[in-house]
């Protein structure tokens, strides 16, 4: 029987043919994920989005089993809720992170308790809110009457990276410590969360 | 002669199988010493349970769940877990909260929380509810690989 000469190259292009849909059909659209889904990508050497909720539910959660549940939390205005201060939150990792990924959970959560509240005009650095500290300058100006509450209690922290190699075995962990302080300059209630990631070392780098 | 290299082959194939369901009972696995008269009173309650991964639930079996209200109002639960298989298994936990009229109450630290439980290990998970108006609550629990 006399042979094609196209026969070998039909031969070769099925298989190529198959690799290409193959591929194609295995390449991944960008899709939107639930940000509470246990599917987020996870990094060994950085805080991952996660990391902060988790870190923020176990502090919340302390916070309130261990202060506010117990009674203990005091609010210096009679029937209304204590007034927090957000004091110094230290980054002692090696990445540049906003720390409010941190603290703004947490201070949603103890706004929702209804028994925290926290000031925007007065905090490290200057106001959060520029604007409300000129309003309330302008209120206790026209009013003649000084009325801004000291804050009752003042929340500080810090983060740290420590991280490990063990063969082809790397692992970070990151330590979120917390304090709150009452107006006296005692820590009422502090807390600290660790959140460790192991990984395999890839080819290139820790 | 060729019966005789059946027999050896048959003989190392059960010799391996054996050995290495020995090494498998002989993994690490979880002791536990409490004591025998516990003082502690375990307040638990009854459980309804949806089960649509028997081997998660099978695995890490949910023992029980007691509550208490603390004097601020906040409920606070317990889970008692148990892996009752002999290696150790990777799961995420979620506690949803409910107010009196059944509404979810939604909060910015909600989120899929990873666990790791040792094999035979008995394992507690506690949380306190968001805001004293919380009464009701269900804990979702996901497998990880």
């Amino acid at each position: 029987m006399k042979k094609t000469p196209l026969r070998p190259f039909a031969v070769l292009l099925v298989p190529i043919a198959g690799s290409l849909l193959l591929a194609s059909g295995c390449a991944t659209p960008a899709t939107y994920v639930d940000a509470n889904s246990s599917h987020l990508v996870t990094n060994v050497g950085q805080i991952n989005v996660q990391d902060y909720a988790s870190a923020a539910d176990s502090m919340v959660n302390s916070l309130i089993d261990n202060l506010i549940n117990q009674g203990q939390l005091k609010s210096s205005s009679a029937g209304e809720p204590a007034l927090l201060a957000i004091s110094k939150i230290v980054n002692n990792t090696s990445q540049q992170i906003d720390t409010d990924m941190l603290v703004k959970k947490i201070r949603v959560a103890l706004l929702h308790t209804g028994r925290v509240q926290t000031t925007t005009t007065m905090g490290l650095g200057g106001p959060e809110d520029p604007l409300a500290a000129d309003q309330q300058k302008a209120q206790e100006f026209f009013e003649d009457n000084k009325h801004a509450r000291r804050p009752d209690y003042t929340l500080s922290g810090k983060i740290i990276e420590q991280k490990s190699k063990a063969g082809s075995i790397r692992q970070s962990a990151f330590v979120f410590q917390l304090s709150l302080t009452s107006r006296h300059g005692i820590a009422v209630w502090e807390d600290e969360k660790t959140i460790v990631k192991q990984g395999s070392t890839s080819s290139v780098g820790f | 002669m060729q019966t005789q290299m059946k027999r050896n082959l048959f003989f190392l194939a059960g010799a391996a199988c054996g050995t290495a369901l020995l090494l498998s009972g002989c993994g690490a696995t979880m002791n536990t010493i409490a004591p025998a008269d516990t003082a502690a009173q375990h307040r638990m309650i009854s459980d309804r349970r949806i089960i649509t991964d028997t081997c998660l639930h099978y695995s890490v079996q949910p023992i029980g769940i007691n509550t208490v209200t603390g004097p601020g109002g906040f409920l606070k639960i317990q889970i008692e877990l148990q892996n009752t298989t002999g290696s150790m298994q990777k799961f995420t936990y979620r506690i949803e909260w409910f107010d009196e009229n059944g509404m979810i109450i939604n909060t910015p630290t909600a989120a899929a929380i990873p666990r790791m439980i040792e094999g035979g290990e008995t394992l507690f998970i506690t949380a306190t509810a968001p805001t004293d108006r919380a009464k009701d609550f269900q804990i979702k629990f996901l497998g990880s690989d």
